[in-house]
């Protein structure tokens, strides 16, 4: 039986059209795919070349500039790296990057408290540690490593 | 014999298939970049060796959806 006239005026296939429209979309897919795919490789390159900054030795400040169950600000170890010293109730100093480790919000010390809040989204690190303790986060803050050298506390490298 | 039918079904199942994919690969990517900002490098290798294996699988799924189609063309041409 012939086609219909308004079938040979408008010869428009929905099937057909569909059918092409999915392959249109398959290759957008693949082609997605290989995107993310060199964007992973370019990732790996970075990680995998990336050297590890410069840490200067770095004075922070005098023993006795922070009483036991307080915190001192610095930066290490460049001036765009907040940190935070925290002396314990025993006396102990401990120190670690200010950035947390979820979306990069300020953590603060609690005074006279272990803990290490971000108040952002009520994440909170271990100020023994740097360990997660709760909230979102899931990696541990860097640590920066002190010495004592005489009255001074001096920065000597971060862990990561 | 492959039909119009069979080829349209084989389409949608690649299609989903190889959406799928692109999925793991995102999370894949995510993960990648929560290694990154946590300096762990062993992470990275694993992560990009599979988003590679993911996407050849797709070009493999799309290549054999098109070449399928293309013997289907054929056939119809023949038969017309």
């Amino acid at each position: 039986m012939d086609e219909p006239r308004w079938r040979q005026d408008f010869p428009v296939r929905w099937d057909e059209d569909h059918y092409v429209t999915r392959r249109e979309l398959a290759k957008f897919l693949t082609l997605g795919s290989g995107l993310l795919a060199g964007a992973n490789a370019m990732i790996a390159l970075i990680g995998l070349t990336r050297t590890p900054p410069a840490a200067p030795v770095q004075r922070i400040a005098g023993v006795n500039d922070v009483a036991p169950g307080s915190s001192l600000l610095f930066r290490y170890p460049t001036s765009e790296d907040p940190c935070i010293l925290v002396r314990d109730a025993s006396g102990r100093f401990d120190a670690f990057s200010q950035v947390c480790t979820h979306l990069s919000c300020a953590v603060v010390h609690a005074p006279g408290e272990d803990v290490l809040a971000c108040p952002c989204h009520k994440g909170a690190f271990s100020a023994r540690d740097g360990l997660p303790t709760a909230g979102p986060p899931t990696r541990r803050l860097p640590r920066v490593v002190i010495e004592q050298r005489g009255d001074d506390l001096v920065a000597t490298r971060l862990e990561v | 014999m492959e039909t119009r039918q069979q080829g349209s079904t084989l389409f949608s199942a690649v299609l989903v298939l190889i959406a799928t994919l692109v999925v793991i690969q995102l999370w894949l990517m995510a993960t990648a970049v929560d290694a990154l900002l946590g300096r762990q490098s062993d992470v990275l290798l694993p992560t990009m060796a599979g988003s590679a294996v993911l996407f050849l699988l797709a070009a493999g799924l799309l290549w054999y959806v098109v070449s399928f189609d293309h013997r289907l063309r054929q056939w119809a041409s023949r038969d017309r």
